[in-house]
């Protein structure tokens, strides 16, 4: 389930005759109009759509340890489709991904709903790649109360995410891949909402790898996990 | 400044014919006009070029390729003190990538087509349509046919020259003749409409393609060409067969795709012959002739090997190692060596990425950023340049398959390698629409938004 906007701009218009122009102006032409649709997902063609997705992301939706392609598997479905609608129109630079989601390639807004619906039944990677502090390091509890401190809020106590809110879920998410969306943020190539350009833009380079190591540990529920690390 | 830097080098015209033609007229100058030629050329070129004055500093990049044109949009939103110029010889772009699809009429020559001023106004750098003759790097000067520029930073993508020699031609003559009976389909529009002519014109018989040997400019394009002349005999119904001489041992990329789909389609088409040392050319008699066999033509598109752009050589920053004459770069910072103000990226790169537009393009917003972090006093980490291509095997509707990749350093080995290679070798009309909307979205990148 997701809203769509539905921007509407009554453009091209020619008006000549004076009246009629006078007549329109007592009329107020809204700038955009919102439309929320609803899909019901089909996850055996959502299979089908994710062919092409498996090509980087993996059959498994676990992506790779080195961050070049992120975990998919275990996301919330909302922040996956926002992701998907932001990469389709170029609000998020991708240039990799933007060819395989639009809509002549990948099809319309049910396909994008089939193949988010079929990503949110995958088991996550047990196996995500971690930063390099362990538990007992100076660092991981470095990273622990920054996560604390300017994380949790919206993320989440155990970086689980908001699924109504599209915060996205960062536990089981590979380091690497944290690192890189940290440095793309930073650098102003990834816009994302403000209160997260401030909080990530605060620190420097040892507090954002010492919060993105804390958050690649955090123990993801044994549930979603695939049963081979179980 | 390196002392290892030549002094005064610059003014290398096109190589020692015109240094020559300083010291004695050719017959054919001195007959037409007693005017001294060099004095007013010399005169005209150390002008300042019809530019506004710098507001900040100076970043000139030489080339409007897929390199060139992603560079200068990133150097400036990177950095928007930079003062930017793209130089280019051309007066608009066509885009290589996707000319194949173009040539069976799957796309039209619009879509290819776009203008440096659009690039220009819509990223606030400056267009320049001027042809680079030479540079002084110690008093950062660049010499083009419309003036001087200075310089703060200097980018060169000058992109590619074919190498006719390493096909067992010499004479530069010979070369000239080939190029223009049989353009390789590389370089500019005049090659793409020619072949496009000759392909709707040809009659029947042999028709015949090279894929050259070493580092050459897009990996599968001249296999993706062979499934588009292949579609379009097909379609016009003419007997005619496709010879694919390929200098290499076997299909370099996405092979089990091609063969597949020459097999599936083409099979009674396109004839593939690999491993063929080509010894000589014969554009008169029509005949291509390895060191076994010899192939007689109706027509062809013979694509030589390549080499980096002339224009490296003439700039004296050619790496001595590199067997394609590419520039003598770091190969994480794109610097010439001991030289910090001048970088080369594209096509002239010397390390072994693919020639590719989405490499070149991908290369270029790192290496923006990293010109932009040192015009501030600061460093960023190198990352990897990523290809990505699309290889049309089939038309009405387009059927594509496609490969992203990216690359590592090999430590232990000092040297580059594929990284990451995600090949989707199951051709399908949904690859086709994503080879089109990957096109939209560069051009929109290097052009639009």
């Amino acid at each position: 389930m997701f809203d769509m906007r539905f921007r509407h701009f009554i453009t091209g218009l020619v008006l000549t005759a004076i009246p009629i122009q006078f007549a329109m102006a007592t009329h107020v032409v809204p700038d955009s109009i919102s439309v929320e649709l609803h899909f019901k997902p089909d996850v055996e063609n959502g299979e089908r759509v994710y062919e092409i997705c498996a090509s980087c992301h993996l059959p498994d939706g676990w992506g790779n340890r080195d961050g070049v392609y992120p975990q998919l598997a275990g996301q919330h479905a909302t922040v996956l489709m926002q992701q998907l609608l932001d990469i389709r129109e170029g609000r998020r630079d991708n240039p990799a991904m933007y060819p395989f989601v639009q809509e002549r390639s990948i099809g319309g807004y049910q396909n994008l709903a089939d193949v988010v619906a079929y990503i949110s039944t995958l088991p996550m990677t047990p196996f995500n790649g971690r930063g390099k502090w362990g538990i007992a390091s100076p660092k991981y509890a470095l990273g622990e109360q920054i996560f604390a401190e300017k994380c949790a809020v919206c993320h989440g106590e155990r970086a689980e995410g908001n699924s109504t809110a599209k915060y996205p879920r960062l536990q089981g998410q590979h380091y690497a891949y944290l690192i890189q969306q940290a440095r793309l943020i930073t650098s102003h190539q990834r816009i994302v909402n403000p209160a997260m350009t401030t909080a990530i833009t605060s620190l420097d380079a040892i507090e954002t790898a010492a919060v993105m190591n804390y958050i690649s540990r955090i123990r993801v529920p044994e549930e979603d996990l695939h049963e081979q690390g179980q | 400044m390196s002392n290892s830097m030549k002094r005064r080098e610059f003014l290398k015209l096109g190589g020692a014919s015109t240094v020559a033609a300083g010291v004695s007229f050719s017959p054919l100058a001195s007959a037409q006009s007693d005017a001294p030629h060099v004095p007013m050329l010399a005169s005209q070129i150390s002008q300042p070029a019809l530019l506004p004055a710098a507001k900040g500093p100076r970043v000139v990049v030489v080339g409007g390729g897929w390199s060139g044109l992603t560079m200068a949009k990133y150097l400036k939103r990177n950095f928007r003190d930079f003062d930017v110029v793209l130089v280019e010889k051309n007066a608009g772009f066509v885009s290589c990538p996707l000319s194949n699809l173009w040539l069976a009429d799957q796309i039209d020559l619009e879509f290819l087509t776009h203008s440096y001023y659009d690039a220009a106004k819509n990223h606030n750098y400056f267009f320049l349509n001027a042809t680079v003759i030479g540079a002084d790097r110690e008093s950062r000067e660049l010499y083009t046919d419309q003036g001087l520029i200075h310089y703060d930073y200097l980018v060169l993508a000058p992109g590619i020259d074919y190498d006719y020699e390493k096909i067992g031609v010499e004479d530069p003559e010979q070369a000239q003749q080939i190029q223009m009976h049989y353009p390789g389909g590389f370089k500019g529009i005049s090659e793409f409409l020619s072949i496009k002519r000759k392909i709707h014109a040809f009659k029947g018989g042999n028709f015949l393609m090279t894929v050259p040997s070493g580092n050459y400019r897009c990996m599968a394009a001249p296999y993706e060409r062979a499934c588009m002349v292949a579609a379009v005999f097909k379609k016009r119904g003419i007997h005619a067969r496709v010879l694919l001489l390929d200098m290499n041992p076997e299909i370099r990329i996405k092979r089990d795709g091609f063969e597949r789909a020459w097999e599936r389609y083409y099979s009674d088409i396109i004839q593939y012959e690999s491993s063929t040392e080509i010894s000589s050319v014969d554009p008169e008699s029509k005949m291509v002739e390895t060191d076994f066999d010899e192939f007689p033509f109706d027509d062809a598109i013979i694509y030589p090997p390549i080499r980096a752009s002339r224009l490296i050589e003439t700039l004296d920053i050619m790496s001595p190692t590199s067997p394609q004459k590419e520039a003598n770069i770091d190969p994480f910072k794109y610097n010439v060596i001991g030289d910090e103000r001048v970088y080369v990226t594209g096509d002239s790169r010397s390390q072994p990425f693919s020639k590719s537009g989405n490499t070149a393009s991908s290369e270029a917003k790192y290496v923006a950023e990293l010109i932009a972090a040192h015009a501030q006093g600061k460093e960023i980490d190198w990352r990897s340049p990523q290809t990505m291509c699309f290889s049309g095997v089939k038309i009405d509707p387009v059927e594509s398959m496609s490969i992203i990749s990216s690359y590592k350093f090999n430590e232990a080995e000092k040297r580059f390698q594929f990284d990451r290679v995600h090949p989707i070798e199951n051709w399908s009309a949904r690859s086709g629409q994503a080879g089109f909307a990957w096109a939209e979205g560069m051009y929109k990148d290097m052009f639009y938004t």
